[in-house]
């Protein structure tokens, strides 16, 4: 008798959501299947690999990067040159200098970087907040404004200042809200509920349900993101649909492994590859657990994980 | 050294020396003012704020005293060090916890009819209402040149033959008054004795046709509260009831903290000495006042309390309650007598303990088990115990099983910056209008009492009005604006219940949103605890035939809006029965039944303990229950406002 394969689709799929606008637009979601698991049901908008880039220049970058952007003298001088990187789906634009515990730098001064940058590119954006709560309702409310029409995502919303950045980039300005949560599939959900019920689309929601580097507590962000999955396909939890995606530079570029000097660590082979290594690794494993999409640093390793699922799916 | 005098609305000042720099918390303790910090002094709570009204103090600013108030001289005293002479007023609102004793109105039907029920259903089950005290009148042959028989003797002799049993102890304190009261009465006596299998022990010695009032006390030893009641042994009737906090609150709300503190040196005693000597002695007192009777006419009494209550109490060690295995001393105990104890009432009288299961299941809940019944039906029941340790007993006739998890003390009102205890001045029930966001409040105590602050169900009530209204979101956090809602410079928000102006409190009655989540993490615990106890048994909510829920949480807890704010699952209304102190009710079974001391004892022998934290769903469990009411709304289906 014949082998017959048993399909694992589930009835309930991931929302479709799609980030940018024109001929660059991204799709993200809209699979009904366990991660790569295309031989159950074909995969139709495989998962997307960002770039990301900083207010703060090329100054911020770590050195085996930097040569990459050679010759850039503004943000949006990077950003015209990642776009043209391999594998390079959508950009990512951390404002990190806006930290009121660090740089402080005002609201306006960021805002016109956002949109110098959206007027050199026209790949889809992902707006990335300084990781203050109060700050980034600020900065994202504002960055919605400044790219009304865009569809970019505000990366991210969070418990405590949901209503602003929701009301802001969910509901007047109508771009992607991104909804971050701490490693819990329940905290993960009540952020869902607490956005759909300020009155954002479900559909216009992408969450970042946590993230950390290979190593460093990756077990909670594997468990977390495969249980999201199993509930929103298996149980086809609506409050948990939603696609996921995951920065991923910003967490493997701190790290010793990353960031060690070779003079420092000889044994552990040229800084540079380890790097890479770090964020390739940590992207994969990410991808592997359901991101939708991932953002990176590293334009070589950007290549090799977008090449990666060229082949997967 | 200098000179710190506490100053009270109602009462003396009370006078201490500081050194220089000594914390003022830490001198409240040391002096026994009782200044109300259940985080333990670490500027968590934000309760133990007194006023400075005289000298100085040097006082860091927290969030918990505003800019005005910090003006006003509102300081913490946890924070507070004494740099000079000064003097403070500590507010009500912080001594209310201790000072408040409350002696029960018995007139009233209400506050006997939750024991008389208790009773009447424990009969019912075949438990026979018999102790071990009784009257009995001797009269003996007087003495005389023929007759050279010793007094004891010639007592003894008589009680054997009155009682039918072969031996008569006569304690000490009998003897004494001997002489002169068979004497006084012409060797025509009664005795208070005390029975067990084939002896008896003469408890005391009194006139003929003295009507002899052989009383007990039950009392339940709760964390935060303590309540008692004063009957009758011989015909079960309740002669006086009261409630009070527990004197050792100052030690901090929780078991751990209090374990803690009795670690440090003289702690033990300390704590000892705060339940015992502070609390339970003005108790009994007040009580007999009442009553009208003496303490020596005390014979019996029944305790229940948790575990560390229990070992607390006895001034037992409890640090192994505490720590891994959590093997506490003792969960029965058999020969203490009120004297070990130092409990002012008949000194031998016999102090029962009502048996521990574990660590964090005591006595509170075997007793409370007994009391409601659960073990004599066939029905699947639940028996809850919102105290600051929430428990819970699942079972019937065939099985019970049990389980702990920490609530914390906000059903009682810690941990919540209005919260108080179920006495006067407690708002116990609320209402709010949808549109005008305007409360309507049950308060506790006479026509005209205003309010001081909330008791646990009407911050359960409050909670589910808030939500229902959409002023909160389901994480508990305020979404709408009005006169009522305030935001500080953090952003908190918080809603007033009742402006100063109309409140018997030094400040606004308001709940914030610090309290919401503590409430809701104590709301979380006990569903939490619900869920992972079921499944661990394969039992789901709708096999649940009744629901019982006790503790001192307010009178009238309203059980829809327990289901509304995700507390209890969303079975039939009709299932839920509060049956108030179960604790103390089955205290008091067992003080006034042998029988039913016994059968407490059976069931604690019987009872399989679960021990949530080693089950690997509950943190899990927790977290989807901090929410209003619950991450998965569907267990919530009946629930018509989301």
């Amino acid at each position: 008798m014949p082998f017959t394969a048993k399909s694992g689709k589930f009835s309930a799929s991931i929302n479709t959501l799609t980030v940018g606008t024109g001929d660059k637009a991204i799709t993200l979601g809209g699979e009904n299947v366990l991660p790569f698991y295309t031989f159950d049901a074909p995969i139709e908008n495989a998962p997307k690999v960002g770039i990301e880039i900083t207010d703060g220049g090329m100054a911020e970058e770590p050195e085996c990067v930097q040569k990459y952007y050679e010759g850039c003298e503004t943000v949006a001088d990077m950003a015209k040159k990642a776009a043209t990187f391999e594998g390079v789906d959508f950009l990512s634009l951390r404002l990190e200098g806006g930290d009121p515990n660090g740089e402080n730098k005002p609201t306006e001064e960021l805002i016109q970087i956002v949109k110098d940058v959206a007027a050199v590119v026209d790949l889809p954006l992902v707006i990335c907040g300084c990781k203050n709560v109060e700050k980034d309702a600020e900065l994202l409310s504002k960055a919605a404004e400044a790219l009304d029409g865009k569809n970019a995502v505000m990366l991210a919303a969070k418990e405590e200042n949901y209503k602003t950045v929701g009301a802001a980039a969910g509901l007047a300005y109508k771009q992607v809200v991104g909804a971050e949560s701490a490693d819990d599939i329940n905290l993960a959900k009540q952020l869902n509920v607490l956005m759909t019920q300020l009155g954002v689309d479900a559909k216009a929601i992408v969450m970042n349900v946590g993230t950390a580097a290979a190593g460093y507590g990756f077990e909670y962000v594997v468990s977390t993101m495969d249980r999201i999955k199993a509930a929103a396909l298996s149980q086809g939890d609506a409050t948990l649909q939603m696609p996921i995606i995951t920065p991923v530079a910003s967490e493997t570029w701190g790290v010793k492994e990353a960031v060690a000097s070779e003079e420092d660590m000889p044994e552990w082979g040229p800084a540079e590859e380890r790097g890479i290594d770090m964020e390739v690794e940590t992207a994969v494993a990410d991808l592997a657990s359901g991101a939708n999409a991932v953002i990176l640093k590293h334009p070589e390793s950007v290549a090799t994980v977008s090449k990666l699922i060229k082949a997967l799916v | 050294m200098y000179k710190v005098t506490f100053k009270f609305e109602n009462g003396d000042d009370v006078e201490a020396f500081a050194a220089s720099g000594e914390n003022l918390l830490e001198v409240a303790r040391k002096t026994n003012v009782a200044i109300d910090a259940p985080c333990s002094g670490n500027a968590a709570c934000g309760k133990c704020r007194v006023q400075l009204v005289g000298g100085e103090l040097e006082s860091e600013k927290t969030v918990h005293i505003t800019e005005e108030e910090y003006a006003q001289g509102w300081r913490l005293s946890c924070v507070s060090k004494v740099i000079a002479d000064v003097e403070v007023l500590v507010p009500d609102i912080a001594s209310a916890y201790k000072s408040r004793m409350k002696v029960a109105d018995l007139d009233s039907a209400k506050e006997i009819e939750i024991f008389e029920k208790t009773k009447a259903d424990i009969e019912a089950a075949g438990i026979s209402f018999k102790n071990d005290l009784e009257v009995v009148r001797v009269t003996m042959a007087p003495p005389s040149l023929d007759d050279t028989m010793p007094d004891i003797e010639r007592v003894t002799w008589a009680v054997e033959d009155a009682c039918g049993v072969e031996r008569v102890k006569i304690p000490f304190s009998v003897m004494k008054k001997m002489a002169e009261t068979l004497r006084t009465y012409n060797f025509d006596v009664q005795c208070v004795i005390r029975r067990a299998e084939n002896k008896v022990e003469v408890l005391d010695i009194c006139a003929p046709d003295q009507e002899v009032k052989v009383c007990g006390l039950a009392v339940d030893i709760g964390t935060t509260s303590v309540a008692a009641l004063v009957i009758n042994m011989l015909d079960g009737s309740i002669l006086a009831k009261a409630s009070t906090g527990n004197g050792q609150i100052r030690y901090g709300a929780d078991v751990i903290n209090r374990i803690i503190e009795s670690l440090k040196p003289g702690g033990k005693k300390k704590l000892q000495d705060a339940v015992v000597k502070e609390t339970l002695n003005p108790l009994i007192m007040q009580m007999c006042k009442a009553a009208r009777i003496k303490p020596g006419m005390i014979y019996r009494i029944c305790v229940a309390g948790n575990t560390t209550m229990n070992h607390l109490l006895m001034g037992v060690d409890a640090d192994p309650v505490r720590m891994e295995p959590y093997i506490p001393t003792f969960f029965e105990t058999s020969c203490v007598h009120a004297q070990d104890l130092d409990i002012k009432t008949f000194p031998h009288a016999r102090v029962i303990v009502a048996p521990n299961i574990g660590s964090y299941v005591g006595g509170d809940i075997t007793a409370g088990t007994f009391a409601s019944c659960i073990w004599n039906r066939p029905e699947m029941s639940l028996f809850i115990d919102l105290g600051t340790n929430g428990e819970l007993v699942f079972g019937n006739e065939e099985f019970m099983m049990s389980c702990a998890c920490s609530a914390g003390p906000a059903f009682e009102g810690g941990d919540i910056s209005c919260g108080m205890r179920a006495t006067d001045g407690a708002i116990e029930a609320c209402v709010i209008d949808k549109e005008t966001m305007e409360p309507t409040l049950s308060i506790i105590g006479d026509e005209g009492q205003k309010a001081v602050g909330v008791c646990g169900s009407g911050i359960i009530d409050l909670i589910s009005e808030l939500f229902r209204c959409g002023i909160i979101n389901p994480k508990g956090k305020f979404i709408r604006e009005g006169r009522r809602i305030r935001y500080d410079k953090y952003g908190m928000g918080s809603y007033v219940l009742v402006f100063k102006e109309d409140a018997a409190s030094v400040k606004d009655v308001e709940i914030n949103e610090v309290d919401i989540d503590n409430f809701m993490r104590a709301k979380g615990a006990i569903f939490s605890a619900i869920r992972v106890m079921l499944n661990s048994l394969d039992f789901t909510v709708d096999m649940i035939d009744d629901v019982y829920v006790a503790g001192g949480i307010g009178s009238g807890i309203n059980m829809e809006n327990a289901v509304n704010i995700g507390m209890f699952p969303d079975i039939d209304l009709e299932k839920f029965h509060y049956i108030g102190n179960s604790s103390l009710s089955g205290a008091y079974t067992m003080l006034l039944s042998s029988e039913a001391e016994a059968k407490v004892s059976e069931i604690s022998h019987n009872m399989t303990y679960l021990e949530l934290s080693n089950e690997p769903t509950y943190m899990d469990e927790f977290v989807a229950c901090c929410f209003l009411p619950h991450t998965d709304a569907t267990l919530f289906p009946s629930l018509t406002f989301k």
